[in-house]
């Protein structure tokens, strides 16, 4: 790596940062940072910005600055990137970002910090922590991180240490439709949306919350191929801008949309019959529940009109197996998302798209893709395992209900913690460790989750800024970001397998250190060095390619490489070409296809459209079915919220450049709503219920149904240290009530609420 | 004049997520407080439920015909021979002529340099290493089109050929070189 060492910014922090600035202990601004270096030239790496982690190329340009791009040997993303993902510099060397270890001087939430090295943090910790062990036992500490590179080094220090209550965001945003398809597929479904002649998508704004791949896919489809999009949501979103048709469905009610497109499918005779003969498991059982669910019944529920439920669904089977029913991705719409996401399912698996073009399809890593092959065509990653770690005897706080059992091992119920924190039930949680998560933004009822940190008896936060969640710690530990650190190879395995690998651009900013080495240091200090058997980085990617140093080489160079044909086991211009590739490849079947190699990890080996499993887990959820929710008083509006494309939900509202493009969002009104409450567009409102209190400015517009008033969720921060979030717009999880949805064990994204004009 | 590059902007494709902005920001040092481009979202227009949002570029049309060049006293605002409305900072006498002739309100004064400032296709940074405009290289669908509409095989004039397309205020005989493809209200036809 060639080093190019410039000043950076003259007089960063000491010229420009106010006295605001300069009273926050352990920043950029206070601390003053060292000039930026790092490399010249390009070096591949992996994006941070939001949860997708796109491959990127970085370099640092005349000690300045570093220039952001996409990594053009990653052909599906189209060495493209975002605006989050071009602005990662903006975060880099923010004079608000925290280089230096903090303790918390004054109460918890006050805001008096003072700077500490790191040892110091690590003794108070492992002091803490090993006491609340030795009296409660160590489950009664929780775990939670951002799902994704480094939780894996969080949770196993979790596991070392002895605690089961391991959390991701999961319930927060995608975990209903990842336990959705568990149930009825055995594991994860993707979409192919690139190859899709029509889509029918509910509410999955790809186009604002940019997702690099599938929005350039569904673009693709779009624009290129002519494919047709349905859009059904209440709000008048840039993907309902893009579709050919826009329905602005009543919140909430998707599921009978969703349902009555089944109903059709299989009272019309519309449905992939063969398909479903081969594959599928308690069609009977769902065909008899969706008999009711007509269009006009539909009609009823969600105010769209039955001729078109009707219509769309003869569209959808006339193009099929190459259409798709989105499954969405933030699953948080109602208490009800196991049936709809089952319910969105079902109908991709009635028209027969499985492993077929521009249908669902599911991951083909390097194991399983070389098993068809009959070759390595793709090197098999090694897992360094740790022998004999201790085993935990506890339950976890979420295992109170066996309903829950398919979101134990996928992220668990995030705000379980709350009612542990605060009622002691299952049992008494009395310290939090969290990295890179700020349940403050994203869980709900904002007043909940103070009221568990406050009942803490220790509370740490490994982050990159003090967040909303992170003021309310002992102690935090400033992590690099990740133009600062090297990562394990990540498995970004798609049609066909592939590998990516983040490495360091820049030289670290201040006394930060990547979370890996973090947690790997404060295991020492717990005395659990046993479990951590690895050097560093270098040592665990060396491992992983089981010392082949030219394959280590070669990721490392492009950053991106895939390898062999993309294979969809059902699409025989896939197979062909594959079984062209491989001469010792699996002999394909008579109708040149992979159809009868394709198996479900399900208790009956097939896709389980009605499931014995889930009735004996969760009593009368065996058959997808409608229930009535209830989703706000009757005097109330609905409140919705969304993604923009210029942030990430509850992390980059303090970046300078993004909040500089956006730094508050106003509260979505139609105009004949706004009439009658004598409301007009940039007028002060205050919107509330039982569970909060916002003050926001409106924006008339008809872009919303007149029930339905929406806002852009992450923003109006309420801790002083994201200076330039905080006070800025409406709160979301201030107005959210605390709802654990059946099943999945999701949170809750839809309420009521009443305005006023201020 | 060698090379006439012009800009393809197909307002079917773009969703207005403002990875150019930032881009262009990154690529060209643009202070915080201006901008060499930005996608303004506009709208929605017409009634519920017929309703569809404009995808506006703002940033430099690269007249051919540049109203900032005739009124420059001093040559510092020119057209290059790329055909790229350049600024030769050298010249500048810092008079904002320029600006207030500018149609298309996109020249800005620099703060940190301050002399007039706007897009200037990336010429000197990323075209002069033979790459394309920061904002058509990132851009995360395809929504942008750059190149030499002298060349008849070139994709921009491919484009230009075959897609319909209109010039911001066409009337006022200033020739603009970006182009922009019209969305089509209700499903994209590229």
């Amino acid at each position: 790596m060639k080093l190019d060492r410039r000043t950076f910014i003259k007089g960063a922090g000491a010229s420009t940062a106010g006295c605001m600035l300069a009273s926050l202990p352990g920043s950029i601004a206070a601390l003053g940072a060292g000039p930026v270096s790092g490399s010249a030239k390009h070096v591949a790496s992996i994006c941070e910005m939001c949860s997708t982690r796109c491959p990127i190329s970085a370099r640092v340009v005349n000690g300045q600055n570093v220039s952001i791009l996409g990594n053009d040997k990653a052909k599906s993303y189209g060495g493209a990137v975002c605006a989050r993902g071009g602005a990662g510099h903006s975060l880099l060397y923010d004079k608000q970002r925290i280089v230096k270890p903090l303790k918390r001087v004054g109460e918890r939430g006050e805001g008096k910090w003072q700077e500490i090295d790191w040892q110091e943090a690590y003794e108070t910790i492992a002091k803490n922590l090993n006491r609340i062990k030795q009296q409660h036992g160590a489950e009664s500490v929780a775990f939670s991180s951002k799902s994704g590179s480094l939780s894996n080094h969080f949770f196993h220090l979790a596991k070392a240490f002895g605690s089961p209550n391991t959390f991701t965001h999961a319930t927060t945003c995608p975990g209903g439709y990842v336990v959705a398809a568990k149930a009825m597929f055995g594991s994860k479904a993707k979409r192919d949306l690139g190859n899709s002649k029509y889509i029918i998508n509910f509410g999955h704004n790809l186009y604002e919350g940019i997702n690099m791949t599938e929005t350039r896919g569904l673009m693709k489809a779009q624009s290129d191929k002519g494919a047709k999009l349905v859009v059904f949501e209440p709000r008048f979103s840039i993907v309902a801008d893009k579709a050919d048709e826009w329905y602005a469905i009543k919140p909430g009610t998707d599921i009978a949309v969703a349902l009555s497109i089944c109903h059709v499918l299989i009272r019309d005779n519309l449905y992939d019959r063969e398909f479903v003969e081969q594959y599928v498991e308690g069609f009977d059982d769902f065909a008899k529940e969706v008999e009711a669910y007509t269009p006009q019944w539909a009609e009823a529920i969600c105010d769209v009109p039955a001729e078109d439920i009707r219509r769309i669904t003869h569209e959808l089977a006339a193009a099929a197996p190459h259409a798709v029913v989105d499954f969405g991705h933030r699953a948080t719409f109602t208490t009800e998302e196991f049936e709809l996401r089952r319910a969105l399912f079902a109908a991709n698996v009635l028209i027969g798209n499985i492993e077929r073009k521009g249908g669902l399809y599911f991951g083909k890593k390097a194991k399983n893709y070389n098993k068809f092959a009959g070759e390595m065509a793709a090197p098999v990653l090694a897992k360094p395992g740790v022998k004999n770690l201790p085993k935990i005897e506890a339950k976890r706080i979420d295992m109170v209900d066996e309903q829950y059992a398919l979101i134990w091992s996928s992220g668990g119920i995030y705000q379980s913690i709350l009612t542990a924190a605060l009622e002691a039930q299952p049992y008494q949680l009395r310290a939090w460790v969290m990295s890179r998560t700020n349940p403050m933004q994203t869980m709900t009822d904002r007043a909940k989750v103070v009221e568990a940190l406050k009942a803490m008896e220790f509370v740490v936060a490994c982050d990159v800024y003090i967040s909303e969640s992170a003021a309310y710690a002992d102690i935090i530990l400033p992590e690099s970001t990740y133009l600062e650190r090297d990562e394990e190879i990540a498995d970004k395995s798609g049609k066909n397998p592939a590998y990516y690998v983040r490495q360091q651009v820049v030289d670290t900013i201040g006394d930060t250190k990547p979370s890996w080495l973090i947690w790997q240091e404060l295991g020492h200090q717990l005395g659990l060095s046993q479990y951590f058997p690895w050097e560093n980085m270098q040592t665990l990617q060396l491992f992983q390619v089981d010392k082949d140093a030219a394959l280590l080489s070669k990721i490392k160079q492009d950053g991106w490489v895939s390898f062999g044909k993309p294979l969809m086991l059902r699409e025989p211009s896939m197979v062909k070409a594959f079984t062209a590739q491989y001469p010792n490849a699996k002999p394909v079947d008579a109708d040149g296809t992979y159809a009868s190699q394709l198996s479900f990890k399900t208790p009956s080996g097939k896709i389980e459209l009605s499931s014995s499993k889930v009735e004996k887990m969760a009593p009368g959820r065996g058959v997808i079915k409608y229930r009535e929710v209830t989703m706000k008083k009757a005097d109330e509006l609905f409140f919705i919220q969304g993604k923009v494309a210029v942030h990430t939900n509850s992390a980059t509202h303090n970046v300078p450049m993004l909040a500089n493009l956006m730094s508050n969002n106003g509260v979505w009104i139609h105009p004949v709503t706004a009439g009658h409450l004598k409301i007009t567009s940039g007028d002060k409102v205050r919107i509330y219920n039982d569970t909060g209190s916002e003050e926001g400015h409106a924006l008339v517009t008809p872009g919303i149904r007149p029930d339905t008033v929406f806002a852009y969720m992450g923003f109006g921060s309420k801790n002083k240290e994201l200076s330039r979030a905080t006070g800025r717009g409406v709160h979301c999880g201030n107005l959210l009530p605390h709802v654990i949805s059946p099943v999945t064990g999701m949170n809750l994204h839809t309420t009521g609420v009443k305005i006023a004009k201020l | 004049m060698t090379k006439r590059y012009v800009l393809v902007h197909d307002e079917n494709k773009c969703i207005g997520c403002q990875a150019c902005n930032v881009a262009c920001r990154s690529e060209n040092n643009v202070p915080e407080s201006v901008t060499r481009i930005q996608v303004r979202i506009e709208g929605p227009h017409g009634n519920f439920p017929n309703l569809h949002f404009k995808y506006n570029r703002v940033s430099c049309e690269q007249c051919e015909n540049a109203p900032c060049v005739k009124v420059c006293p001093t040559g510092a605002a020119y057209v290059a021979d790329d055909g790229i409305v350049s600024i030769n900072e050298k010249k500048c006498v810092g008079c904002l002529y320029c600006v207030a002739a500018c149609p298309y309100k996109v020249r800005f004064i620099n703060p940190d340099t301050k002399v007039p400032d706007k897009c200037d296709f990336c010429k000197k940074t990323r075209l002069a290493r033979g790459e394309s405009p920061a904002c058509v290289s990132v851009c995360p669908t395809d929504a942008l089109c750059f190149g030499d509409a002298n060349d008849p095989q070139s994709e921009v004039s491919q484009l230009l050929d075959t897609k319909t397309n209109y010039q911001q205020k066409a009337n006022l005989g200033t020739q603009p070189r970006v182009y922009r493809i019209p969305s089509r209200k209700g499903g994209i036809k590229a």
